[in-house]
């Protein structure tokens, strides 16, 4: 039986829990992949700066240099605008909901038909699911204290903010410490509590804001090339397939423990304060997000039929999560 | 031929020389972006995602238009150990063999940059933020040009080199003739 | 051993050979690169090239280096610098050895204010190196000095290796940011004592200024003068490290205060001419062109070591080390120091890194403490001849009086203090770990 040698390029630095390390992530993934499949198929793994720089991934799978490459697609959104609704939506799903659509709701088959004419695709391979909104040196009681705020905050949610009179500054995440601690920014989002933790960004600022409305889930993605993957046996890509879907589950599993710790060693030891952004802010928040998504799609073919695609799952999905998770989070819980 | 020679080298020089100069400027407009930046946003909470991104914009332009201007101007590094205890006839000849092989160099990566600007530009990239420079090809196509005329400026001083071992009568110092860009 | 490690290694030989030719150092890296890891892996992997000379070229924390290189021309056309260490040299009087101490102290300055090195020395070297040449400095203890304070940008934080190692480790940057302190400290205190010690045992590697020369200033004189021309510099200063702790500027951007600052300088002291920006800008585009020249074209050079898979040749040799947590450090930092003959600190803490790190976790091994002793170590490798970056860039700025050799024989005694500075780190633990514990980062 032939045996394949594969690449896989990483977005994130070396030794990133999650993203690189730990249980479901894209380092786990090669393993299984190589346990799976008896060593037929094994990928040698290169974190962000080890073969290529962080966000170059995209175009080393594209012309097949690499076989596979581990990111956020949201990260392709310059290449394809219509790519970031398949890491998340703001105000959008949440990982039951994202999973839902992208393994039954027809996201994958729309993810597929966005890649196929650069000649890759995509899987699913792990999410952090909710994130937090983030860091803020002072705390957030209406609206008006966005005006003049200065945050880091990359991507379609800086966007919102911005609308808002915030004033959105791109850090790299090493500058994020030392630029919020001294006021360079006010305010920093990053990932959930232990991802934070580890940046250290408590000793910055005390107001930890959620819940995540920028990112109601993130799935990280496995992208692969196409040429590539059409030349597996039915067996390996069956390997592949699930060995992603088990890190899916297992990296968000994961999280779900550790945030849940790191949280409260937050809370219990640096004396963060742990707050829900208030509710006129949230809707106001909404109100703009709409109305940019709305621009987004309009702007791109592409993107309009994702952005409709994903819009009626969505509003079916949440006539079923108003009468089951909703009310069994409000009242019967806790 | 030697004469033939050193004119070409000469006038590829000079094609050089008058680019970088222009391409210099970008290192003011860079001080300029990026102290503006930390001004309004300090002063005026004013910040424009697209003059973040021109920040390392200019850099990019800058650093990769600068390998060409920088060897025109004898700014290359090297060990000099050995070297300098080398007959000059051996000295010409690692020069000439150095500068042969930055050709060689420059016109492989040229032509290798030349299809990842293309497969940018086959999907109009732009930035991966809202309120990014759109058009990232562009930044992208100054690898190929900028390797093209580091190979240019390359071939001409192996060129001129060589020339002048042919014809070692005195040739008037070329390029000293600033201009006013 | 498999053929790609033999390659890997005939790699790094024909570098040497060619670099000792007297081959420019970028050609040598590109050319090595390309043949070795074209025997190796062929043609495919050289499609990343251009995706890492991108990466290169839009770094944004590289940023700092045109433009603290832009400060530093403008200070030396306008002779601000010069001023500045004949001054403190006068005002030092007859003790031997105040402008080597001078540049150190504005190596901790601008090291504090900048984490890449390439910046301090390029910057350090273009202000300080002609004037105390002049002076009758021995220049191998010139170029040492120079090379060693520049360095101390990497380990006084903000530094770009510390959030690297921050990012690999997996300790939070302000952790390592407030562990670096008192060992960065305590290496420009040995580099302190050393000059001391040469002012005392070799008065003529680093004179004073003559005595005949300080009797033309009363002490009044001087006092003004040293006002007069201290004073624009520390402006530069506080508006760079000013602008950090006051919260104005991230660390990358700080650097463009100290350039428009000496733009705004230089107009005020009425030396901003037409034809002084023009200068100005043209050689700082040169010298940042120096440095980036050789960034870019090192690339085709990581790369394939990478492919050819030179990571094994270190796993290899670490299967030998005998047991005992104490020397796997040790053989950890002697991997370090020998990969710093050749690679760049970006390659070696990705190469190395990762196979010693699981060891000491799970050892329980204070990891901020492992992450300065790296640190430390990496900051070494900069000076460490023949490819130290830090002898590359000075021997780019430096001028052609000054020898490759002068520059090897003046880095070697800072070296040894470096060995010495890493010793009482590895000793004393605490140096790293009381300040992160005592302020609770
Ligand atoms: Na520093
Ligand atoms: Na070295």
């Amino acid at each position: 039986q032939e045996a394949f040698a594969w690449k896989m390029t990483n977005a994130y630095s070396p030794s990133s829990p999650f993203y690189v390390e730990g249980p479901g992530s894209p380092t786990d993934f090669c393993k299984k992949v190589a346990a799976m499949s008896d060593g037929r198929l094994t990928i040698q793994h290169f974190a962000a700066g080890e073969l290529i720089p962080a966000l170059e991934g995209f175009d080393a799978v594209r012309d097949g240099t690499v076989e596979m490459n581990a990111a956020n697609a949201y990260f392709w959104a310059g290449k394809l605008p219509a790519a970031q609704y398949f890491t998340t939506v703001p105000f959008g799903l949440n990982f039951q909901g994202m999973n839902a659509w992208l393994y039954h709701g027809g996201g994958m088959e729309l993810w597929d038909e966005l890649y196929a004419p650069l000649g890759v695709k995509a899987l699913p391979m792990g999410n952090t699911g909710v994130q937090m909104t983030g860091w803020f040196r002072k705390p957030i009681e209406s609206i008006d204290d966005f005006k003049d705020l200065k945050m880091r905050i990359p991507g379609l949610a800086g966007k919102v903010y911005a609308a808002l009179g915030v004033d959105v500054k791109l850090l790299p995440g090493g500058e994020i410490f030392p630029a919020l601690e001294r006021g360079v920014i006010d305010a920093a989002e990053f990932v959930g509590p232990y991802q934070d933790r580890r940046l250290g960004l408590q000793n910055a600022a005390k107001y930890y804001y959620t819940t995540g409305w920028h990112e109601p889930s993130n799935a990280t993605e496995l992208l692969i090339n196409k040429v590539a993957w059409e030349s597996l046996p039915d067996d390996l890509k069956a390997i592949v397939q699930v060995a992603a879907m088990a890190c899916n589950l297992e990296s968000h599993t994961w999280c779900e423990a550790n945030n849940a710790a790191a949280l409260k060693d937050l809370v219990e030891n640096h004396g963060v304060q742990a707050n829900v952004l208030p509710a006129d802010v949230v809707a106001r928040l909404k109100e703009v997000t709409d109305q940019i998504l709305a621009e987004g799609a309009a702007a791109d073919p592409a993107t309009k039929k994702v952005h409709d695609a994903f819009m009626a799952f969505k509003a079916e999905h949440d006539q079923w999560s108003a009468i089951s998770e909703r009310p069994y989070h409000n009242s019967l819980a806790g | 031929m030697a004469r033939l020679l050193l004119s070409l080298a000469d006038g590829a020089s000079s094609a050089v020389r008058i680019i970088g100069q222009i391409a210099a400027w970008s290192g003011l407009v860079l001080v300029l972006t990026v102290a503006f930046n930390v001004l309004a946003r300090y002063f005026f909470s004013y910040g424009s995602v697209a003059l973040q991104e021109a920040e390392w914009h200019l850099m990019g332009v800058g650093a990769l238009f600068g390998m060409s201007y920088g060897l025109n101007q004898g700014a290359e590094v090297r060990v000099d150990v050995v070297y300098d205890r080398l007959p000059r006839r051996l000295q010409v000849f690692v020069e000439v063999l150095g500068n042969l092989l930055l050709f060689a160099v420059a016109v492989l990566i040229a032509w290798l940059s030349a299809r990842y600007v293309q497969s940018s530009y086959a999907i109009n990239e732009g930035s991966p933020d809202p309120g990014g420079l759109p058009m990232r090809y562009l930044l992208k196509a100054a690898m190929p040009v900028a390797f093209v005329l580091l190979a240019v400026q390359a071939l001409a001083r192996a060129a001129a080199d060589i020339g002048r071992h042919l014809a070692p009568i005195p040739v008037a110092p070329s390029g000293e003739a600033e201009s006013l860009i | 051993m498999p053929i790609t490690e033999i390659l890997a290694l005939c790699m790094i030989g024909a570098f040497f050979v060619m670099l000792l030719a007297g081959i420019p150092v970028a050609v040598c890296l590109a050319v090595t690169g390309f043949v070795f890891g074209y025997a190796g892996f062929g043609p495919t992997l050289f499609n990343l090239v251009p995706a890492r000379i991108f990466g290169v070229v839009t770094n944004y924390t590289l940023l700092a280096l045109p433009l603290f290189i832009f400060m530093g021309i403008m200070l030396e056309r306008s002779k601000i610098a010069e001023e500045l260490l004949e001054v403190i040299g006068l005002a030092m009087g007859g003790l031997r050895g105040g402008m080597a101490m001078a540049i150190i102290f504005v190596g901790v300055l601008m090291g504090a204010a900048s984490g890449v090195v390439g910046a301090t020395v390029v910057t350090v070297g273009l202000i300080a190196l002609g004037p105390i040449i002049n002076r009758g400095y021995d220049k191998g203890v010139a170029t040492g000095v120079i090379c060693a304070s520049g360095t101390l940008g990497q380990i006084i934080p903000p530094s770009l290796v510390l959030i690297l190692l921050a990012d690999i480790m997996g300790e939070s940057v302000g952790t390592l940011f407030a562990a670096a302190l008192l060992p960065g400290l305590l290496l420009s205190g040995l580099f302190i004592a050393y000059v001391l010690f040469l002012g005392i045992f070799s008065p003529q590697k680093v004179p004073a200024i003559p005595a005949d020369e300080r009797a033309v200033y009363s002490g009044a004189d001087l006092a003004g003068k040293l006002v007069k021309v201290v004073l624009p510099p520390i402006f530069l200063i506080v508006l760079v490290l000013g602008s950090i702790i006051g919260g104005v500027a991230a660390p990358t951007e700080a650097a463009s205060m100290g350039a428009f600052g000496s733009v705004a300088l230089a107009y005020f002291s009425g030396r901003l001419t037409f034809d002084v920006l023009r200068d100005t800008v043209r050689s700082a585009f040169v010298t940042s062109a120096m440095v980036f020249f050789i960034l870019i074209l090192a690339q085709p050079f990581g790369l394939a070591f990478r492919g050819l898979g030179g990571e094994r040749l270190v796993q290899d040799a670490f299967t030998f080390v005998p047991g005992g947590m104490d020397g796997q450090i040790l053989f950890l930092m002697l991997i370090l120091f020998v990969l710093g003959f050749f690679l760049e600190w970006i390659e070696i803490s990705y190469i190395a890194l990762p196979l010693f790190l699981p060891i000491f976790a799970q050892a329980g091994v204070d990891m901020a403490w492992i992450a300065i002793l790296v640190a430390v170590n990496l900051q070494t490798s900069f000076l460490t001849p023949p490819f130290g970056w830090a002898l590359f860039f000075l021997k780019g700025v430096a001028p052609p009086s000054i020898a490759t050799m002068d520059i090897y024989r003046g880095v070697v005694s800072f070296i040894a203090l470096q060995l010495i500075g890493l010793a009482l780190v590895f000793l004393f633990p605490a140096l790293a770990t009381w300040l992160p514990g005592t302020i609770g980062w």
